[in-house]
């Protein structure tokens, strides 16, 4: 269970103080699908990046299985990226001058799996999102938006963590194959009892999703 | 794929940048190489040079050097007095004299030449050596299709030696490394009627250790036979001292002295000393002053291509640093990524360095190949340019050798490129490489993670 307590990060901009979250408290069980909505500027990349680990709260908590991951230290944060969390981004973020395989290999490595278990792996999870071998060993720039997408999951989903976010994942691609990915996220997280949570300004997977949350000036709206 | 593989790979991510990064690495790692080797040449020649001096003051008598020029006889008191000085060790001490054809059956190896020719037609008067020595020429008139044309002969010389196996140039025989071919070495006090006589001389006489010719019109016995290295000083008679202040009527007369300094840096405090004991009727000096003519273009040399050693290098470094702040500053977002999907630092920091060495590596092989073609030629442009200028100002001729002697010696120095020039410059790229990226990694380890859901 992911559980966020008074949840504050604000950030020093000039003279002024932004604070993009403002005291956010939810919880979402194992196995959920979150969605979070907000208008541009709510705080919804924020929010999720404190969830991953990505940057410290202000004040506040975050506790996943009972575990305070505000208070990690540096090594243990690393380890838990790697190993606990998922991340997808908006803009796929995937290494320009890897090849497929070798962008999804990449966790696995941090995690140190051993090379030849990185290969069979990484395969795999790519043929999970439809992949074909010739595809896979294709570098980022020779693939589509939904395929560099897809291969942005099967990193994400590489070492099996608990946790997955998604910022936009579906954003840069048109409503069909936005879908498309949706789904191939969806399922593949309930076949694992993967937990994710997804920021989205599209209402129609939104409503499809186990809870939702709404974000304004950095505080949840209650629906 | 690792950390390694990645940032080798990353180091050829754009073409343009890593051919070019590369050559200005390698500009400056071969720059840094050439003046390494022209350094280590320039030093090494600077030794040699020094070690050749030796640690030895000449005196002679104002006005005299060899047989050219005039003045009157060292004394006996003069050189005690210079025997007394603190720091000699010894003074060898010479008389040169001339043997004339009526005082010897001796015939002279050496050619007149065209050069003697003239050079007895311009000193015919009063040629004579120094310490009122016998006139050097032998005139013989011959009949020639009705004219009548006077041949010269070069003189044998004789040196009247307490030291006949140290061969200094301002002494009378001219100079030369003394080197024993038969016989053996008459003691430093003998006053026996012996020779030493050079090989070109004996051959041309057809003497051998144990016969005897004749000089001063006494019977001398050849104790040995040496060989000095050049023509004109193997055409001549060494015997001891006494022995010639004798046959030649002499007594007591020196014509030059060497005094053996204890040590080389003494050398000069000593030149000095004997200088204002003896004041101006003696002509004192010593081999290290006239190489400084010699040395201090080369220590010039050195100076500057110590200089451009170390600019090439900080210049490398300069090059590598900016280009890794420039590539991670470029790569933010990607350095985000990775350190969000569980890079640690020192992973990133870890790719980024081997970046950088593959750059300079690369750099070092374009850089030592550079090195290599260009450490010689560079060298001798540095050495040619500025003795050049030095021998200009010094003038040549100076005493007899100036010119020459600087070019001699410079001309002489080889630059080589060795394994261990190769080693050290792969120890510089490396060095260029970390230090290079250091300030590169202390940025990577700045770059947050979040910025990745910042979008561009
Ligand atoms: N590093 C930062 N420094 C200063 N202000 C920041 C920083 N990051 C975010 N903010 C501010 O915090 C607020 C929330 O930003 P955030 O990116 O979380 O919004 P968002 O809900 O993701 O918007 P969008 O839908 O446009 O992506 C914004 O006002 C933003 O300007
Ligand atoms: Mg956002």
């Amino acid at each position: 269970m992911l559980e966020v307590k008074n949840l504050k990060k604000s950030f020093q901009s000039g003279d002024a103080t932004v604070h993009a979250v403002g005291g956010v408290s939810f919880k979402v069980l194992n196995g959920q699908f979150a969605s979070i909505v907000g208008t541009s500027g709510s705080g919804k990349s924020t929010l999720l990046s404190l969830l991953g680990a990505l940057d410290k709260p202000t004040s506040g908590s975050v506790q996943v299985d009972d575990r305070d991951i505000t208070s990690l230290r540096d090594h243990a944060l690393t380890t838990y990226r790697c190993k606990s969390i998922g991340f997808v981004f908006q803009g796929y973020n995937l290494v320009p001058n890897l090849t497929a395989l070798e962008n999804v290999m990449l966790p696995l490595e941090f995690a140190k799996l051993p090379k030849a278990k990185r290969v069979a792996r990484a395969t795999e999870l790519l043929e999970q999102v439809g992949f074909q071998a010739d595809q896979m060993q294709r570098k980022p720039g020779k693939l589509s938006g939904g395929q560099q997408q897809r291969v942005a999951i099967a990193r994400a989903l590489a070492n099996k963590p608990k946790l997955i976010l998604a910022d936009e994942p579906t954003g840069n691609l048109d409503s069909q194959t936005g879908k498309m990915i949706f789904d191939l996220l969806h399922n593949l997280a309930k076949s694992e009892n993967t937990t994710i949570i997804a920021v989205t300004h599209d209402l129609s997977i939104a409503g499809k999703t186990d809870v939702t949350f709404r974000l304004q000036d950095g505080k949840l709206k209650e629906r | 794929m690792n950390v390694i593989t990645r940032g080798i790979r990353n180091a050829f991510r754009n073409t343009i940048r890593t051919v070019s990064i590369v050559t200005i690495l390698g500009l400056s790692i071969g720059l840094s190489l050439a003046m390494l080797v022209a350094h280590q040449a320039v030093g090494e020649k600077i030794n040699s040079v020094k070690a050749s001096v030796g640690n030895t003051v000449s005196i002679s008598p104002a006005g005299a050097r060899g047989f050219e020029g005039g003045g009157n006889a060292l004394t006996a008191d003069q050189l005690s007095k210079v025997k007394s000085q603190a720091h000699v060790v010894s003074l060898t001490e010479s008389l040169g004299d001339r043997l004339t054809t009526s005082d010897t059956n001796l015939q002279s190896a050496v050619d007149a030449g065209s050069l003697g020719q003239r050079f007895a037609q311009r000193s015919g008067q009063s040629m004579g050596g120094p310490g009122g020595g016998p006139p050097a020429l032998s005139q013989d008139s011959t009949s020639n299709s009705g004219g009548t044309t006077t041949t010269f002969t070069p003189p044998v010389t004789v040196n009247g030696t307490t030291d006949p196996t140290n061969l200094t140039s301002s002494g009378p025989g001219g100079g030369g490394s003394f080197t024993l071919k038969s016989g053996k070495v008459f003691s430093s006090s003998s006053t026996e009627d012996v020779a030493l006589l050079g090989s070109t001389l004996a051959t041309k006489n057809n003497l051998k250790v144990g016969s005897t010719f004749t000089a001063y019109n006494t019977t001398i016995t050849v104790a040995g036979i040496f060989d000095a290295g050049n023509d004109f000083s193997n055409n001549q008679v060494i015997m001891p001292l006494a022995a010639v202040q004798t046959l030649s009527a002499q007594p007591g007369a020196i014509t030059s002295a060497t005094a053996k300094v204890d040590s080389i840096t003494n050398v000069s405090s000593v030149t000095s000393a004997v200088k204002s004991t003896l004041g101006s009727a003696t002509d004192v000096t010593n081999a290290a002053d006239e190489s400084k003519n010699t040395i201090a273009p080369l220590e010039n040399i050195q100076t500057i291509s110590l200089y451009s050693l170390i600019g090439a290098v900080a210049a490398g470094a300069v090059i590598i640093l900016l280009t890794m702040i420039m590539i991670v500053r470029e790569r933010r977002r990607e350095i985000g990524v990775l350190k969000a999907i569980g890079a640690g630092n020192g992973k990133v920091v870890g790719q980024f360095m081997v970046e950088a060495t593959t750059l300079t590596v690369l750099g070092a092989f374009i850089g030592i190949a550079l090195g290599v073609v260009a450490g010689n030629p560079i060298t001798k442009l540095l050495v040619d340019n500025s003795s050049n200028s030095q021998t200009i100002q010094g003038g040549p001729g100076r005493g007899g050798r100036g010119f020459g002697f600087v070019r001699d010696n410079v001309s002489s120095i080889h630059a080589a490129v060795g394994w261990d020039i190769i080693l050290y410059g792969f120890a510089a790229a490396v060095l260029i490489a970390v230090v290079g990226s250091a300030l590169a990694s202390f940025a990577i380890t700045k770059i947050r993670p979040a910025e990745v859901m910042r979008t561009e």
